[in-house]
């Protein structure tokens, strides 16, 4: 389904959506972020994208899988903590965040689908905006069979056409999510069509940023996993985890259980983002570490991306979003990682 | 209400043996669900145990799936959460979440001969396997064992090896010499030199430290064993337990998930990071 | 001005006559405005050696790296590593000196004078030039700085997109060093600390609600941990694992080591992370600033280290790396020092 609405009756849709408990991208100080809106106007499409992509609202970075405390017959009473099943809309997301979700998803799913995931992804309601100028000069999805006009994972896609927005249906959720406030949108002239295409074919040729013949870097990655060139590419990190942190298809965590008293005992196991950049992520008991130094790590995180998990998937683990790109203190740069990795030793 | 793999269930320890003391003190725990649980597991899987308020560790199960009584896991104190578990007393609650991991295919090694290896701790995990095929024995061909600590006090399951001594062949070493030791002496893998194993139709299981892994293979393959019949499992730090939480990759593998059992013969053809 | 050739004269010098292991220095970057840390090992790479006002790095910073890579080698190579340092970075290391972190001679000090500028501010680049693409930035005459955009050529006072630490420098000549480039100038400074100005002006309530609102953005990637030269602890108290950990480290030891911080990202663990890391910077911190420059959430992490400076400042009268001679703040006592409990 296909749909026209202005900009001046945005506002409107948002008010007609209360029942959803909604997120958009805010601007604090100059740093864009996801935040539960609180006034519909506040909403701006003006935003390049939010330095922390939507991943932290469906795989929040602190959750507690559930209480834990003494109890007298069984010794330690357990009490599930999963989180409800709030609908929840997500606007502005960029077509290369939704894209991360998809792949995210399949990481939760599989022998063990995690309820965790699970309750807040099927409650949430993606609302795209295209990018009809690339947010970051990183942007390099087109590598990665992305676009900024991509579909895939968002169940509403808009297009900014200066007064009014091109709005694509995907989902039954979409529908719904369109259907609270139908009266609003209307149906799209012939032209608006070709003016789509034709602001995609401007916004792909914006994308300057490009990984060569990505469809051999898997193999490529496998020949030089012995090679010194880790080494010299990891000359450079500081070990800081901005890099997974802000990508929107990293997922590795860590539990910890958190004591707020011993006796009687009472605490929560909680879960939380974790880093393959930071040493102790592999690190065992014993002090022996498998991935001991950056060029290891550094290896793994490129190699995850782009060998292990299209080995599991058959899909690259990274959509070109550029952020780990943008936010790297050092220039560690994966396209020119990338780039590299494929002419080492040709 | 949906599955979550995330709640432990409780488990009284029901036996706390100390089988080594001191520095690299290790006890082996015998449990038992406190509500009615099935949990029915294969050789060589894992469970994840929690100590409540301190955290959950991956570890093997020791017992054998014939014993339907209780489940038992032999325990080196070398963490924060396997030193709770050190401190703990039969009566008291832990959690377990599991059975984890694949499993020995000891259903394709029926009539064959089964040498198992293990050094230190490294028994614990061929313990479940050693006991089932005990227990069938007439499945098999010729059961030998052979198990090297670093002193003859680091061995575990002392009395059950002189039992086991009665049933099958074992070869037992210290790391040095010492005083009315009458068995081997030297490293795993030079004992293995010594009573050169025929490698005819013969699978063998190898569970220790990875140095001693790496040096027990490249002996038997002196011998003429091929990667297939090398089976050895493999560690890694786990914290999730079934393939999400990503620190225990080797590669495209996750241990936790797709180990720890391997073959030499996948091992070798993955990233030898572990 | 700083002569680029010049400067890679001496390099390539330095790298020919195996004078020095490496050169720590800067390249351009593959993307974006700001200049790489470059590893320069031999007389060839020293063609890609840049000097522009996108050179923000501290890296005294990669010395922690070199002296744990040193530590694992046999037979380490002894000689120094040749390294480019600006004011603020000289005084980094000083500090590593005082501390015995390094010796002497384990650095060739490659000093650059920033003489009446220093380095930029990204963002407030970004304000200037609106959206046009950044080609190139350099140094030009009256303190101006030069950019280069793909819509042409801008020429600005250079004090409009300084680094904020820049404008308060007034160490813009390297205090050590073994070689200087650049004019040794000494600038004045229109007000100390004047940073904290506006921060200071507000009452408790709002300091608290200002904080607050900053830390609790925190993701904890530990950058601005990563990026300090001064963060060379071996053991950090947000580590889950003392790294100094063996085979022979006994279950009691790693099972009894202090959980003082918990993972969560939650405002009272984030507080207590940057509460430390402040206190541990008092008398060490030399405000190259980068914990600032690097957070990807922009939190003002500088202030917090300014602060601890003006302290030192004011009761102790001790300037941060100035003088490698001298004892470190916290290593020392003198009579006239305000706190007489120490007595």
């Amino acid at each position: 389904m296909e749909k026209i609405l202005t900009k001046q009756t945005f506002p409107q849709w948002i008010e007609k959506l209360k029942s959803y408990t909604i997120y958009a991208p805010v601007k604090d100080e100059g740093h864009w972020s996801y935040e539960i809106l609180e006034d519909a106007a506040s909403i701006s499409p003006e935003y390049p994208n939010a330095v922390e992509s939507p991943k932290k609202i469906i795989f929040p970075q602190r959750e507690i899988l559930f209480d834990f405390g003494s109890q007298e017959n069984t010794g330690v009473a357990v009490n599930e903590n999963l989180p409800a099943e709030q609908p929840t809309v997500i606007f502005g997301v960029r077509p290369c965040d939704a894209k991360a979700l998809t792949l995210t998803d399949k990481v939760f799913s599989g022998d063990f689908e995690d309820p965790y995931y699970w309750k807040r992804r099927n409650a949430a309601v993606l609302v795209g905006l295209a990018c009809n100028t690339p947010p970051s000069p990183n942007c390099f999805c087109l590598s990665v069979n992305g676009s900024p006009f991509s579909k895939e994972g968002l169940d509403v896609l808009l297009t900014d056409l200066g007064d009014a927005y091109f709005v694509e249906v995907l989902t039954e959720k979409g529908e719904q999510l369109v259907g609270a406030a139908g009266n609003l949108f209307s149906d799209t002239p012939d032209k608006t069509k070709s003016e789509v295409k034709k602001l995609r074919t401007e916004a792909e040729k914006k994308i300057t940023r490009q990984v060569k013949d990505a469809d051999r870097i898997p193999a490529k990655l496998k020949e030089i996993f012995d090679e010194p060139f880790w080494e010299d590419e990891a000359l450079g990190c500081i070990r800081c985890g901005i890099c997974t942190y802000l990508c929107p298809t990293c997922h590795c965590f860590d539990i910890n259980d958190e004591v707020a008293s011993n006796s009687p005992l009472k605490g929560k196991r909680v879960r939380t983002w974790d880093n393959c950049q930071f040493p102790d992520f592999t690190m065992h008991s014993s002090g022996h570490n498998p991935r001991p130094d950056k060029a290891s790590r550094l290896r793994q995180r490129i190699s995850h991306k782009y060998n292990y998990f299209v080995e599991l998937y058959n899909e690259y683990q990274c959509t070109g979003c550029g952020r780990c790109i943008d936010k790297c203190p050092v220039g560690i740069d994966i396209i020119e990682v990338l780039n590299k990795v494929n002419e080492y030793g040709a | 209400m949906e599955h979550n793999e995330y709640i432990p269930k409780p488990a009284k320890l029901i036996s706390i043996k100390e089988e080594v003391g001191g520095a690299r003190a290790i006890k082996t725990f015998r449990t038992q669900f406190i509500d009615e649980h099935s949990f029915s597991h294969q050789c060589g899987q894992c469970a994840m145990l929690s100590v409540f308020g301190k955290g959950e560790a991956m570890i093997s199960i020791s017992s054998s799936p014939l014993q339907k009584d209780y489940h038992q896991f032999s325990i080196l104190k070398t963490g924060r959460v396997t030193s709770a578990l050190h401190e703990m007393v039969e009566g008291d609650t832990i959690g377990i979440r599991g059975p984890y991991g694949n499993h020995f295919p000891i259903d394709e090694w029926k009539g064959k001969n089964l040498v198992f290896i293990g050094g230190g701790i490294g028994l614990a995990p061929i313990w479940s396997v050693l006991q089932t095929a005990l227990g069938k024995k007439e499945d098999y061909g010729e059961l030998t064992l052979f198990y090297g600590s670093r002193t003859s006090k680091d061995q575990v399951f002392r009395e059950e090896l002189k039992e086991l001594k009665k049933k099958m062949t074992v070869h037992l070493s210290v790391d040095v010499e010492e005083p009315g030791w009458q068995e081997f002496v030297g490293f795993v893998p030079a004992n293995i030199k010594d009573k050169a194993p025929n490698p005819e139709n013969t699978i063998t299981v190898t569970c220790g430290p990875p140095i001693m892994i790496k040096f027990a293979i490249l002996a038997l393959q002196e011998f003429g064993f091929k990667d297939e019949q090398l089976y050895t499992t493999v560690e890694n730090k786990m914290k999730c337990g079934i393939g999400k939480c990503g620190r225990c990759n080797i590669g495209p593998h996750y241990v936790c998930k797709d180990g720890p059992v391997y073959s030499w013969a996948e091992l070798k053809n993955l990233p030898q990071e572990y | 001005m700083v002569n680029i050739e010049d400067l890679k004269r001496e390099a390539k010098h330095l790298l020919d006559q195996g004078k020095v292991k490496y050169i720590i220095g800067y390249k351009k970057g593959t993307h974006g405005i700001l200049a790489a840390p470059f590893f320069i090992k031999t007389p060839e790479e020293v063609d890609d050696l840049v000097w522009d006002p996108t050179c923000v790095h501290n890296l005294t910073r990669f010395l922690d790296d070199e002296k744990k890579k040193k530590a694992r080698q046999k037979e380490p190579d002894q000689r120094p590593v040749g390294i480019i340092v600006k004011g603020c970075d000289s005084r980094a290391i000083n500090v590593l000196l005082q501390e015995e972190f390094i010796k002497r001679e384990d650095v060739y000090l490659i000093g650059i004078s920033c003489e009446n500028t220093g380095v930029l501010d990204e963002k407030k680049l970004a304000e200037k030039t609106n959206g046009r693409q950044v080609e190139k930035v350099e140094f030009a005459e009256e303190d101006n700085f030069v950019i280069l955009t793909d819509e042409g050529k801008m020429e600005i006072p250079a004090r409009e997109i300084l680094a904020e630490r820049c404008i308060e420098c007034k160490t813009n000549t390297p205090v050590v060093k073994d070689v200087l480039f650049g004019e040794d100038i000494v600038r004045s400074v229109a007000g100390d600390f004047k940073s904290l100005e506006e921060i200071e002006a507000l009452s408790g309530e709002e300091r608290w609600a200002f904080w607050k609102k900053h830390l609790d953005k925190c993701i904890r990637c530990y950058a601005c941990r990563s990026v300090c030269p001064m963060c060379y602890c071996e053991e950090c108290v947000v580590d889950t694992i003392n790294f100094a950990v063996t085979a022979d480290t006994s279950a009691k030891e790693k099972a009894q080591k202090i959980k003082w911080i918990e993972k969560s990202p939650v405002l009272s663990e984030n507080f207590v992370y940057h509460m430390v890391r402040a206190m541990h910077l008092a008398g060490r911190c030399v405000d190259c600033g980068e914990c600032e420059r690097v957070c990807p959430v922009d939190i003002p992490i500088r202030l917090l280290n300014k602060k601890m400076e003006k302290e030192a400042k004011e009761l102790f009268d001790y300037d941060v790396g100035l003088d490698h001679d001298r004892p470190s703040l916290v290593a020392s006592f003198r009579d006239e020092d305000p706190e007489d409990f120490i007595r």
